[in-house]
């Protein structure tokens, strides 16, 4: 049995966008626009459901299965929205069935010289030893990073 | 983008009563109700807790001649008499105060419990996460009173 351990960590992403803040909004809050990012390594990992109810209350699953066979499950929860300008969304990761981590996301975006600045900030907990803050802010900074390319492919 | 302060703060507390009294004193609406409300006299309150993975929390309290406090929470993680992970909003009449998360640990120390509390979140107000500990800290002073009122009776 692993030990019980709850480790607390933040971190906080900035990029800029060369694209409007209605776009990056789109790729924030609409379910077709978030599934050309918000996905695993593409070629290794496959969707098998996606649901996005997104108001405040509203809950986001992801469901997907890596080419290893491994599971990863997301679920958020909708706690705040202003229109355009932030998100925060309180969400857990489950592997193969196991919750590794729960954490508390703020997605802020505004207008900056040439484009948009996106400030995500993310609160975590994660448990039992199962992740840690500098796996979760690379795979963060990859969605992220996935996020730009799918606002030039228009 | 308008004012975040992201933030947070972690309490640690020792009592006497068993890990399971302490986590009973977070995880019944009965348990709860006894420590949490911190304004004394209410003109309204409203509290449901359904405490399992995916049940919601609502703490509606209205002082006189104040807007209502309304917490509304989500668990998240449960482990039974050791920890649980919550995600909150605070709204004092219209105004959203904050969305944070918050972590709860019970640990058998003794013949008692150690209680820590971590709580992280996105802050609106100025003032509203030194305002929230402050709160939290004098809630376990008084949930530590009634324990020990407990013992006594």
């Amino acid at each position: 049995m692993t030990e019980r351990t709850a480790v607390h960590d933040t971190f906080r992403i900035e990029r800029h966008y060369p694209a409007r803040p209605e776009r990056v909004w789109k790729a924030l809050s609409d379910k077709d626009a978030k599934a050309r990012w918000f996905a695993g390594p593409s070629g290794e990992w496959d969707l098998l459901e996606h649901t996005f109810d997104f108001r405040v209350g509203g809950h986001e699953r992801a469901l997907g299965r890596f080419a290893s066979g491994v599971e990863s499950d997301f679920n958020g929860w909708i706690h705040d929205i202003v229109d355009g300008e932030r998100i925060v969304t309180a969400y857990t990761m489950h592997i193969d069935g196991r919750q590794i981590s729960v954490s508390l996301g703020t997605m802020e975006i505004g207008p900056a010289e040439g484009g948009t600045r996106l400030v995500y900030t993310e609160q975590a907990v994660f448990l039992d030893g199962q992740d840690n803050v500098d796996q979760r802010r690379e795979g963060t900074e990859e969605l992220l990073d996935a996020l730009g390319r799918s606002l030039s492919e228009d | 983008m308008g004012f975040v302060q992201h933030g947070g703060f972690t309490l640690e507390r020792t009592y006497s009563a068993s890990p399971a009294r302490v986590f009973a004193a977070f995880s019944t609406k009965e348990g709860k109700s006894r420590w949490f409300n911190c304004f004394g006299e209410l003109e309204e309150a409203e509290v449901e807790l359904d405490f399992r993975e995916g049940g919601r929390e609502l703490n509606r309290l209205k002082p006189p001649g104040r807007p209502p406090h309304v917490m509304q929470g989500l668990y998240h993680h449960i482990v039974p008499n050791e920890r649980f992970v919550l995600s909150f909003t605070l709204h004092i009449g219209e105004r959203l105060i904050s969305v944070s998360l918050m972590t709860v640990e019970v640990f058998q120390e003794g013949a008692g419990a150690r209680l820590v509390v971590n709580e992280h979140g996105a802050f609106f107000e100025e003032g509203a996460l030194a305002e929230r500990e402050e709160g939290t800290a004098v809630g376990l002073d008084r949930l530590a009173g009634l324990l020990a009122e407990d013992d006594r009776s």
